[in-house]
C-alpha cells in the first residue's frame, strides 16, 4: 500500500474511532511525518470544502458572515488569527450542529445559530470550535491512531447511530464526517470546552452562557429522541460536560463586571436566519422547532405579515387539536398587516374547504387568485373553486 | 466473472439509491397491475416495481405504494388520508428537499392530475446528486384509502426523452389497483 493510500486509510479509521485514545497523544512534533500529514489533512479539508461551496447548501449572507467573523476575531490573539485565517460559514440545515475543519474553516448549521439566545452563546460555540483547530485535534487524533491500527470499525456503522446526520457522510468527505458526525475524542472535546470557556471569558463574554448552549443541545436531544448527540457523538455525555463546565466556572476568578451577552444585537443580526430556518424546520416536519423559531422571529419583527403566515402554516400543517382555529388567527393577522398578500387568503380557503364551508372557501380562494392571478398553484385553486361552486349549489 | 459481478453490483446500487430521491415503498405486496413494453426490463424487490430499458442510472419507471402510516426518511411529516392532492404533493416535495443528498432541487411543475381516473397530482422536478449528475423526474401520485400510490419516470437529464415519456404514458393508462386494496 503506498503512503498516500495508507494515510487515507488511517484517516478514515481515525474519523470513525476518534475516541479510541484515552490519554492525550504526543504532539505531532514527535512524528517525523507530522508536517506532511498536516499538509495532506489541510488539502483534504480544502477539497471537501469545495464540495460544500458548490453544493447549494451554503447560506449566504455577507453582512451576517462579517458579524460572525467579528466575534471570532475577539476570541483569539492576533498571531493565532493570522495563522488560521478563521472563516465561518453557514449551512442550510435545521439540525443543531457545528464543526471545524483543521484549516480553520468552521461550519455552523442555521439550526444551531437560530437556537442561540445571545452573542455570548455564539462566542462559546465559536471558541469551542476554534480550539479544535488551534489545538490541532484532527492531526492529534490521526497521530494517536497510528499506534492503534487494530481498531478498524465500519464507518457506516458508526454513522448509522445518528439518524439525523447520516446523509452527510454520503454527501461529504471523511474530514467533514469526522468533525460533523463523530466529533473528536472525549479529551479533545473536554479541552475544547475548557479552553473555549477561558477564551470567551477573556474576551469579556459571560462564560455562564456556555451552559445555556448545552441546555439547547439537551432540548434538541430530547425532542429528537436521540441517545447520541450529532454534534457531540463521541463527546463526553452532555451531563458530564455540563458538570465539568460548571466546575471550571466555579474555579475561574469572578469577573469584576458582568460579562457581555449582547442579546438584542445578536438577534437583530440573525433575524433572517431565524425565519429561514423555521421554514426548513417546517419542511422537515419539526413542528415544535419551527414554531419556536417563527415565534422568536415574531418577537423581533412584529409587523412582518410573512411571519404570521409562517406560524399559520406551521399550525395548519401540524394539524393538532385547535391548530386550524389558531392558524386562521395568524392568517387574519397577516392579511390585516398586508391585505394584498395572497398566500394567507389561500391558506384560509384550504381550511374552510376541508371544513366544508364552501362559501367562505370560495371567497378566500377568489381573493387569493384576484391578488395573484399567476400564483404557482393556480391550477389547484381553480379546481377548488369549481368544487366549491358545485358543492355550494348542491350539484 | 469479476467484471460481471461488478456490473450487477453497480446496477443494484444505482437502483437502490442513485438518482432516486426518496426511498422505495415498504408495501410488502404490490396490489396493482400495469403493462409495459417488452424492451423494458423489470426489476422488482417485492417492495416496489421498477422497470428500465438501459439501466436505472440512465432511466427508470418506478411504481410504489406506501401505507399512509409509513414514516418518511427525511421529513417527519406524515401523509394523512384526508389530505388534498396538493397537500400530499407538498409532503412529497418536503421529503425530497429535506434529503441532504439531493442538491440543486428545482420544481418545474406542480399540478392537479389524474392517473387512470384517480385524482392526484403531477410533479416535474430536477435535481443533482454528489458528483454533479443531474436528473429529471415526472412524478404522479394519488391517495386511495390508506395508500399513497406513486408512479414516476426518472432519467438522467440528457436521457429524458419523448419516447420514454410515451412509454410512461402507457404505464399510467394501464395502471389499475386490485379490488381488495382499492377501498
Amino acid at each position: 500500500m503506498n503512503k498516500r493510500r495508507y494515510f487515507l486509510l488511517l484517516l478514515v479509521i481515525c474519523l470513525v474511532v476518534g475516541s479510541c485514545s484515552t490519554t492525550p497523544p504526543p504532539l505531532p512534533e514527535q512524528d517525523l511525518n507530522a508536517a506532511d500529514d498536516e499538509n495532506r489533512l489541510w488539502q483534504r479539508a480544502a477539497a471537501e470544502q469545495a464540495i460544500f461551496e458548490s453544493s447549494g447548501i451554503i447560506y449566504r449572507d455577507p453582512a451576517l458572515e462579517d458579524y460572525l467573523h467579528s466575534i471570532a476575531d475577539k476570541l483569539q490573539p492576533l498571531d493565532v488569527l493570522k495563522k488560521y485565517n478563521f472563516r465561518i460559514r453557514l449551512i442550510r440545515d435545521p439540525y443543531l450542529n457545528a464543526f471545524a475543519f483543521p484549516n480553520g474553516v468552521i461550519y455552523l448549521h442555521t439550526g444551531i445559530l437560530s437556537r442561540l439566545d445571545n452573542e455570548a452563546q455564539l462566542a462559546a460555540l465559536l471558541a469551542h470550535e476554534m480550539t479544535h483547530c488551534t489545538h490541532r485535534h484532527a492531526l492529534r487524533a490521526f497521530s494517536g491512531l497510528k499506534n492503534q491500527n487494530s481498531l478498524i470499525l465500519s464507518l457506516k456503522q458508526a454513522v448509522a447511530r445518528i439518524a439525523s446526520t447520516g446523509d452527510l457522510l454520503e454527501l461529504f468527505g471523511t474530514t467533514a464526517s469526522m468533525a460533523a458526525i463523530n466529533g473528536y475524542a472525549q479529551h479533545f472535546e473536554t479541552e475544547a470546552d475548557m479552553v473555549g470557556l477561558q477564551l470567551m471569558a477573556e474576551a469579556g463574554y459571560d462564560p455562564s452562557e456556555a451552559l445555556r448552549l448545552f441546555e439547547h443541545l439537551r432540548q434538541e436531544l430530547e425532542s429528537e429522541n436521540l441517545k447520541e448527540p450529532f454534534f457531540f457523538a463521541t463527546h463526553p455525555q452532555l451531563q458530564k460536560r455540563i458538570e465539568n463546565s460548571k466546575g471550571f466556572l466555579e474555579r475561574m476568578n469572578p469577573p469584576e463586571t458582568q460579562g457581555i451577552k449582547n442579546k438584542e444585537k445578536f438577534l437583530g443580526r440573525i433575524h433572517r436566519v431565524l425565519f429561514y430556518n423555521a421554514s426548513l424546520d417546517l419542511k422537515a416536519g419539526r413542528f415544535r422547532a419551527a414554531l419556536r423559531g417563527a415565534e422568536k422571529y415574531l418577537t423581533l419583527r412584529k409587523d412582518d405579515p410573512k411571519a404570521y403566515f409562517l406560524v399559520g402554516e406551521i399550525l395548519r400543517q401540524r394539524g393538532e387539536e385547535e391548530d386550524d382555529l389558531r392558524a386562521k388567527d395568524f392568517y387574519e393577522k397577516a392579511i390585516a398587516l398586508d391585505p394584498s398578500y395572497p398566500d394567507p387568503h389561500k391558506a384560509i380557503g384550504l381550511i374552510y374547504f376541508k371544513e366544508g364551508d364552501w362559501v367562505l372557501a370560495k371567497r378566500s380562494f377568489e381573493s387569493s387568485l384576484a391578488l395573484s392571478p399567476h400564483m404557482h398553484d393556480r391550477a389547484y385553486i381553480r379546481g377548488y373553486l369549481q368544487e366549491c361552486s358545485k358543492r355550494g349549489t348542491g350539484q | 466473472m469479476k467484471k460481471l459481478l461488478c456490473i450487477i453490483f453497480l446496477f443494484m446500487a444505482s437502483c437502490a439509491s442513485l438518482g432516486q430521491p426518496g426511498n422505495p415503498s415498504q408495501s410488502a405486496s404490490p396490489s396493482f397491475t400495469l403493462e409495459f413494453p417488452e424492451e423494458w426490463r423489470k426489476v422488482t424487490t417485492g417492495k416496489y416495481l421498477m422497470i428500465t430499458r438501459d439501466g436505472a442510472f440512465a432511466q427508470y419507471i418506478l411504481v410504489q405504494q406506501r401505507h399512509v402510516d409509513q414514516p418518511f426518511n427525511h421529513t417527519k411529516k406524515k401523509i394523512d388520508k384526508s389530505m388534498l392532492p396538493q397537500e400530499a404533493a407538498g409532503v412529497i416535495l418536503d421529503e425530497i428537499t429535506s434529503d441532504r443528498t439531493v442538491l440543486n432541487f428545482q420544481v418545474l411543475e406542480n399540478l392537479p392530475a389524474a392517473v387512470n381516473g384517480y385524482n392526484g397530482f403531477r410533479l416535474v422536478f430536477t435535481y443533482k446528486i454528489k458528483g454533479g449528475y443531474k436528473f429529471k423526474t415526472l412524478y404522479y401520485g394519488f391517495l386511495q384509502g390508506d395508500w399513497l400510490y406513486s408512479l414516476r419516470y426518472n432519467a438522467a437529464d440528457d436521457r429524458y426523452s419523448d419516447k420514454d415519456l410515451e412509454t410512461f404514458k402507457e404505464v399510467l393508462e394501464s395502471f389499475k389497483i386490485r379490488a381488495a386494496q382499492s377501498a
